[in-house]
């Protein structure tokens, strides 16, 4: 249908561009059979090569850099302010904003980003809600922001991640450590952690679902059972095994929900023991600078008291003589 | 929501209540409070209803518009949700007071019609690739009385079904362009299949419990809901979109346990939504009553 002839472009002495312009339905389903598909009952439950640093911001209090795979995500808390317009229905609990930002180079389609990112910050919000505690700070708000840096898949529970650890850093309280993730199922392969490719094959390109071939499936829909696809995110707070958000859509079953569920509550879980080490790791960081910072007043306090001390034994009139200096403007007599 | 101030006594009276099911105003935890549905209320719109569940009063009009398809969907029409906070419901939607609110519930009913088996787009197509219908369903919240999401779900659902598309033949002209003829006979349209349409469930945990339909009373007294799209294909039924909200968070059983009672008053409702539909359709000449409307 769509398609645009390449043209040699002049700028690149000659060379074409390699990527294409427009995307087709049939590229998706090209793109899905190019793919790598992985068992039908994924069996290592384990999240992506991930890098966690919290406190990379010196000009706020908390921030937090993570790096899911390809995915780069930095968020920023701001310490509590006071509230503008404190009505009613707030006074008994401190609100909590989140804002999700694009950086300009993050994502190669622009038109739909002011929308992604009002659905991100509002599922943000409400993943984030039950994590703090609110009713430590009534009539104050809480800023969060995130800004997406690279955008491969896996967005928002990349943020919840991400926002979690800036929270504990700023020393904000919380109930407990909040971790998340996502999993989605396309053509019977379940998909843990899906490239944004992946995602949008799920999003775009919905003709290829269910019933892909028109007028001769309409009279299979009643035999053929729905084929089902759909991406879950879940963020868990694991002490008590509270689930905090979980976010479905597509179409499915309750029975592959509860399974696609379970599947991110295990991921969450090996999450979770990454979260608590890189934060255990930065409380001690911290810990050897303060003790090196302590270490290096100790030792100027005993520079300063030694220097009392020789005051004292060669007597006041020779410290005060010592410390008179001439003054250059009165000329000697 | 709408805030209700409640003092603690109050709040706890509610959460006994809850616990010996039996509710404030008698009802069970899986009971409904009752129903008012109209369709084709409002005359400018191609389809329209008004739900009234207790409190909470909606109006929805469907309007309708031709469009280009989206090249990556050439076979599908379109679906746009806009919701209207009225300054009417509560003094707090004055202004942008209710734009929160607004803006959560285009987001649920967004996520529930994503998937094109829970709604077809393929019937809202004209030519694949060139002409494609776009409906614009606009949701009024007049009043605010709890279950917003339940309510608003169900009467765009009826709104739907109301909605009544002109046929529209195609002539093919030179170039390869088409031209459209909209017929002029009112009575000549086609309508829209609502079998599958999502409802969504608010199912409210409250204490130890979960019940569906929660006043507005008791939307205060919840720590976290559990908003279940429900979508109901050859008898079975399926998820098309669910969350949590409120701000508290629940085990995993309990979890279940709720998408289970989400599902089944789901499956009822879908049912008897359909039935009320066909049989108001069914009531036309003087047997029909008259249309009570909105402001009553």
């Amino acid at each position: 249908m769509l398609r645009v002839t390449q043209v040699k472009n002049s700028l690149l002495d000659g060379a074409s561009i390699a990527e294409e312009l427009y995307s087709t339905p049939q590229d998706g389903d090209n793109f899905f059979e190019s793919l790598e598909k992985p068992a039908k009952e994924p069996e290592n439950l384990a999240p992506r090569n991930t890098f966690i640093r919290a406190g990379v911001v010196t000009t706020v209090r908390g921030s937090a850099y993570m790096e899911y795979g390809n995915t780069k995500v930095l968020a920023i808390v701001s310490p509590p302010k006071e509230l503008i317009r404190a009505s009613a229905r707030r006074m008994n609990m401190g609100v909590l904003n989140c804002y999700v930002n694009f950086a300009a180079f993050a994502t190669g389609e622009l038109e739909s980003v002011p929308e992604r990112e009002r659905l991100l910050s509002s599922m943000l919000t409400k993943a984030m809600e039950p994590v703090v505690c609110r009713t430590e700070f009534l009539n104050f708000q809480l800023d969060v922001r995130v800004l997406i840096l690279d955008d491969d898949g896996c967005l928002l529970s990349t943020a919840i991640n991400c926002c979690g650890v800036a929270l504990v850093e700023s020393g904000i309280s919380t109930y407990d450590l909040i971790t998340a993730s996502t999993a989605c199922i396309y053509r019977d392969h379940v998909f843990l952690n899906p490239s944004a490719k992946m995602e949008e094959l799920l999003w775009k390109h919905r003709t290829g679902t269910g019933t892909s071939t028109g007028s001769d499936s309409k009279d299979n829909t009643s035999t053929k059972s729905v084929q089902e696809h759909g991406l879950i995110i879940t963020a868990s707070l694991d002490t008590f095994e509270q689930i905090a958000q979980c976010q479905q859509c597509g179409y499915l079953s309750p029975e592959t929900y509860m399974k696609l569920m379970d599947y991110t509550l295990a991921i969450n879980k090996s999450l979770r023991q990454l979260v608590k080490g890189v934060l255990t790791a930065r409380v001690r960081e911290q810990h050897e600078l303060d003790l090196r910072e302590k270490a290096e007043s100790a030792l100027e306090d005993q520079r300063l008291a030694e220097v009392i001390e020789r005051l004292k034994l060669r007597g006041l009139d020779e410290f005060i003589q010592s410390n008179i200096k001439e003054d250059p403007y009165v000329k000697k007599q | 929501m709408a805030y209700v101030a409640l003092s603690d006594a109050e709040k706890t009276f509610i959460l006994h209540g809850v616990e010996e099911d039996f509710r404030c105003d008698g009802r069970s935890r899986r009971d409904y409070r009752p129903m008012e549905l109209e369709t084709g209320l409002v005359s400018n719109a191609s389809g329209s209803a008004r739900l009234r569940l207790a409190n909470t009063d909606i109006l929805v009009g469907v309007k309708t518009e031709i469009e280009v398809p989206d090249p990556l969907t050439p076979e599908f029409g379109k679906l746009e949700f806009f919701v209207d906070c009225s300054a009417n419901a509560t003094p707090e939607f004055e202004g942008r007071g209710g734009s929160d609110l607004a803006q959560e519930l285009v987001l649920s009913l967004q996520n529930a019609y994503e998937s094109p088996l829970a709604f077809d787009y393929r019937t809202l197509c004209l030519i694949p690739g060139q002409q494609c219908w776009k409906l614009y369903i606009d949701i009024l919240i007049l009043e605010c009385g709890g279950n917003l999401h339940d309510a608003v779900s169900l009467a765009a659902k009826a709104a739907l079904f109301n909605t009544k598309l002109p046929r529209v033949t195609a002539t093919l002209l030179d170039a390869g362009i088409t031209d459209l003829i909209i017929s002029d006979n009112p009575y000549d349209c086609t309508r829209i299949g609502i079998d599958t349409v999502p409802l969504l469930v608010t199912v409210c945990k409250i204490g130890d419990f979960c019940l569906v339909d929660p006043s507005a009373e008791e939307e205060v007294c919840s720590t976290v809901s559990m908003v279940v799209s429900v979508s109901m294909r050859n008898g079975e039924a399926f998820l098309s979109g669910t969350h949590l909200t409120g701000g508290g968070a629940m085990h995993r059983d309990t979890m279940r346990n709720c998408l289970q009672l989400g599902l089944s008053i789901g499956e009822h409702l879908d049912t008897l939504l359909a039935k009320m539909l066909r049989q108001e359709q069914e009531r036309v000449g003087p047997k029909r009553p008259k249309t009570v409307g909105f402001l009553k």
